[in-house]
């Protein structure tokens, strides 16, 4: 439109159209500050529920289940380093630091891990996978307690922590995991029950293949390298008194003289070890009459394989101290 | 100027009296007015001021019949055309001398405190000799001074008429004549009547005529 | 109209006991009430907006009062003890979340508040300097601990014993800062907060030592048989909880059974807290359950109630008080007379001698006013902490 002038400008008509045109422009502005708004609103209520959940765990067992259940949904770290025993692991205030920002802390329970009666958490993120069985918890005579004054109480009598190599307690710590999980994502229930229901099958399957391993022999009287067999025993039946031998030391004569003391009326001819053992260790053993066999507790993170891997081959291995089996 | 003309008053019936068939002062005249105690002479400047009322007779100052005036209108009357320099000086102890000269400007409409007024007043004040004592508190001067305060007070509304009770009752010998020289220029200079009550008698002779207050029955009966 | 209050000012001015003495009546007099109301009704926020931020609090039967007034606020009265069970059981009837809260003891004049870290989150706490609770023997200091007691990140705070003279009591225990909070204007910011766990080694629940069963020196030991060995009171407790002897620091004894002062119970919603209150009605239960905002309800009725009385009292004083000045201005009137006198005879209206004077109660007024302004904007500022001070913790 040409500018014509009459001497004050702009006529109205165009006046008008420029009004129109400015409308527009505003009312498109509008528009797209509106849309772009309610897509990132969007996307940050579908990234709320799509960001992944971190969990931080105390054991390797708890790591495994957690990322079985969780898949992709969730980021599981367990920090502890793989060569030390985590019941026993102290983490720096760093790691501390991690935990209590964690979206879930997955616990053994039954006393585990040592650390927690030192630390801070939030109570409210915390999850004792095992509490559903508490009152299952085995008791352990402590080698030695101590107590201050004549009246004192002694140390609270010891729990047996290794809960999850009796395969059903796994799967009720399983469950457990699942259950936190879908209260803190019900959107995920579902997911999180499927794979919750493929895990127990598999875990349960392990229990019935030791049951089958060990049914003919339960009477067969064993011996352990250390006192994590408890919640394995009992389940599966079995006779066991423990020893306090480290997979890679050779036994001094001490421990040789604490195992003659056992043997005298619990006349074991297998020693279970928790892990590979000294050569020497096995020779010594069968001098006596003992031979050696490894059952894995898996308490760390493995150097190969996974907890199901590392758990059928310790069903494996037991298969050598129970031939009797149709296996 | 003063005209009053069977004037009869008293307080209450049976007490003092105050009767005075004629009594009139000329314009720009200076009279002394004497008497005994209780003779009535400050009741007769009360009359004149608009003050009191008499009970008969007319007050008359200037044009204006004074004792005609309502109550309101005889103190617009007094503020705008009377001065009074008082014994006791009647200074506000928590005024600077400036502000005593000036505090008839502030208590009436009647007067406009304007740039004019307040340079009257501080010309009043050098020709009193106080130029220099303005921001003074007035509790801070002799007796003389104040009462050159007292008089600048009365002259700055420029009154037709000065009502002087026993203006040199307070102040020493010296200052007596003083400010009685004092007042009489300042009198001359505005050609304002001067009416003054006094006990003075060695002053007498310098006003232009004594009135003997006992010609008036102004005694108990 | 200027003019009257120049003369009024100047007058006030010149006078200056008088006028000082009846601007200071007039001043407190207003000042009193007002700035009461204002405390009181800054003690009502507080102790109310505290109150009903925290839906429920379980403690032993008893004092209800003590009970708030202590897990709220953080009062020297401690109430009776119970145990961790109790913020277990609320823990298991799955209607709400528990926040064990063991506030017995105190760090030089300053209440330690052992809880768990879940408390932060329930009251919004946030870390201005340092870091969060991590390991035993932490401790962060509420915002105007830090300040008052000069304390930052990585200073020492020695929790006071709790009697003088109890030798075999509560020992101190050094404490490492290792956080301050962000100011939150609630009683947190007076308190030292530790874990739970820390405020049991304070009472001497838990410990740390050498390891007893490995003890050569026989005064140590008192008994030793094939499964325990008992230790003498000669045996030394670490007072300070460092990298080197964390790990000896131990627990005897079930920690479900150890005390605490109460339980703050957050609901999932109402329906659930109040079936949670319908737990604890039994004649046979030995704890309370509380909602903070009725017992605070029930405190400040009884507060108002007190300040109708302080109110009527005020206003017979108030009025005393006037009376006094009204005289005063009668017997500065009759003192007056002379110049009123002077200057009615100079000619001044009826109406100017009354505005002369009227203004300068008006001065006198507009001063009190002033001061009294002043004066209460000062409380108003200051009520926040003022009302900590004197009415709360």
């Amino acid at each position: 439109m040409e500018y014509w002038s009459n001497g004050k400008g702009l006529t109205s008509s165009m006046r008008m159209q420029n009004i129109i045109s400015v409308s527009k422009g505003l009312a498109f502005v509008c528009f797209s500050v509106v849309t772009i708004a309610s897509l990132m609103l969007f996307s940050t209520a579908t990234a709320d529920e799509s960001e992944k959940l971190t969990i931080y765990v105390v054991n390797y067992p708890l790591q495994y289940f957690a990322e079985r259940i969780a898949v992709e949904h969730a980021r599981v770290v367990f920090p502890a380093p793989a060569d030390v025993d985590p019941a026993y692991w102290m983490p720096d205030e760093k790691t501390i630091s991690e935990y209590q920002r964690a979206d879930l802390i997955l616990l053994n329970g039954a006393n585990y891990a040592k650390w927690l009666n030192k630390v801070s958490l939030p109570r409210f993120r915390m999850v004792n996978t095992s509490a559903a069985f508490k009152d299952r918890y085995i008791e352990t005579a402590e080698i030695l307690t101590h107590s201050h004054g004549a009246e004192g109480e002694h140390g609270h009598e010891a729990l047996a922590f290794t809960t999850w190599i009796d395969f059903s307690l796994a799967a009720e710590q399983a469950e457990a995991i699942a259950k936190a999980l879908s209260r803190t994502r019900p959107a995920l229930r579902d997911t999180f029950q499927k794979n919750y229901e493929e895990l127990k099958r598999e875990l349960l399957k392990l229990d019935r293949d030791i049951k089958e391993v060990v049914s003919k022999e339960q009477s067969r009287v064993l011996v352990v390298s250390h006192p994590v067999y408890d919640y394995f025993a009992r389940s599966y039946g079995l006779n066991i008194r423990s020893v306090h031998w480290e997979p890679d030391e050779i036994p001094t004569t001490a421990q040789m003289v604490e195992l003659h003391t056992i043997l005298k009326d619990h006349q074991a001819k297998w020693m279970i070890w928790e892990g590979e053992p000294a050569k020497e260790a096995v020779e010594r053993l069968k001098t006596i009459g003992i031979q050696s066999v490894v059952f894995d507790p898996c308490g760390n993170a493995p150097n190969q394989g996974d907890f199901m891997s590392v758990m059928r081959q310790n069903i494996e291995n037991l298969k050598e101290v129970f031939p009797q089996s149709r296996w | 100027m003063i005209s009053i003309r069977s004037l009869e008053f008293y307080y209450r019936p049976g007490e003092f009296r105050l009767d005075i068939p004629e009594f009139s002062v000329t314009k720009g005249e200076k009279v002394a007015v004497i008497g005994p105690s209780g003779s009535g002479k400050t009741t007769l400047l009360n009359l004149i001021a608009g003050i009191m009322t008499p009970l008969k007779g007319t007050v008359s100052v200037g044009d204006i019949q004074v004792s005609g005036l309502d109550d309101r209108e005889r103190r617009d009357f007094r503020i705008t055309n009377i001065g009074f320099v008082f014994q006791d000086f009647e200074l506000l102890d928590y005024l600077n001398v400036l502000d005593n000269v000036l505090h008839p400007f502030r208590i009436t409409g009647a007067l406009t405190l304007d740039r004019e007024a307040r340079s009257r007043a501080t010309n009043l004040a050098q020709d009193m000799g106080i130029g220099d004592k303005l921001k003074r508190n007035s509790n801070d001067l002799s007796h003389g001074e104040k009462q050159r305060v007292a008089i600048c007070r009365a002259l700055l509304s420029q009154p037709k008429l000065i009502l002087a009770d026993e203006a040199t009752g307070n102040l020493d010998p010296d200052n007596k004549g003083l400010i009685l020289d004092l007042l009489f220029q300042s009198v001359e200079d505005h050609g304002t009547t001067l009416l003054a009550v006094t006990h003075d008698y060695e002053l007498l002779k310098r006003f232009d005529r004594v009135v003997d207050f006992q010609q008036f029955e102004g005694h108990d009966k | 109209m200027l003019d009257t209050f120049y003369i009024a000012w100047r007058y006030v001015s010149f006078n200056k006991i008088k006028t000082a003495t009846l601007v200071a009546c007039v001043t407190l007099i207003s000042f009193l009430p007002l700035s009461l109301q204002l405390l009181l009704e800054e003690s009502e926020r507080q102790l109310m907006s505290r109150a009903v931020s925290t839906p429920l609090v379980v403690g032993a039967k008893g004092s209800s009062l003590d009970l708030v007034m202590n897990t709220l606020y953080f009062d020297d009265e401690v109430p009776e003890l119970i145990t961790v069970a109790a913020s277990n059981r609320v823990m298991d009837t799955d209607l709400a979340l528990p926040i064990p809260v063991y506030a017995r003891f105190q760090a030089r004049g300053n209440p330690i508040v052992g809880t768990t870290l879940d408390y932060f989150d329930f009251r919004g706490l946030k870390i201005a300097q340092g870091r969060q609770l991590a390991v035993l023997g932490d401790c962060v200091l509420g915002a105007k601990v830090a300040e008052t007691l000069g304390l930052e990140p990585g200073d020492s705070l020695v929790s006071s014993p709790e009697t003088l003279f109890d030798l075999a009591g509560i020992y101190p225990l050094k404490m490492k800062v290792v956080g301050v909070l962000e100011k939150s204007h609630t009683s947190d910011d007076l308190a030292v907060f530790v874990d739970l766990k820390t405020a049991w080694v304070i009472q001497g629940l838990g410990h740390g030592h050498e390891d007893v069963t490995k003890l050569r020196d026989p005064t140590l030991v008192l008994k030793r048989t094939e499964k325990n060995v008992a230790a003498t009171a000669k045996l030394y407790h670490h007072n300070e909880i460092t990298e080197k002897n964390i790990d000896s620091f131990h627990f005897h004894g079930d920690l479900a059974q150890y005390p605490i002062t109460a339980v703050i119970a957050v609901p999932h919603d109402d329906k659930s807290g109040t079936i949670l209150r319908g737990r604890y009605l039994s004649q046979e239960e030995t704890r309370q359950i509380v909602r903070p905002e009725d017992v605070i309800d029930g405190l400040l009725q009884n507060i108002f109630r007190i300040k109708n009385v302080l109110d009527a009292v005020i206003s017979v004083v108030a009025l005393a008080t006037i009376l006094a000045i009204i005289l005063v201005f009668a017997l500065s009137l009759r003192l007056r007379q002379r110049e009123i006198q002077t200057v009615f005879k100079l000619g001044c209206r009826r109406a100017t001698i009354a505005r002369l004077l009227t203004a300068e109660i008006f001065i006198i007024v507009i001063m009190s006013g002033v001061f009294c302004g002043a004066m209460v904007f000062l409380v108003n500022q200051l009520s926040n902490d003022l009302v900590r001070m004197l009415f709360i913790r």
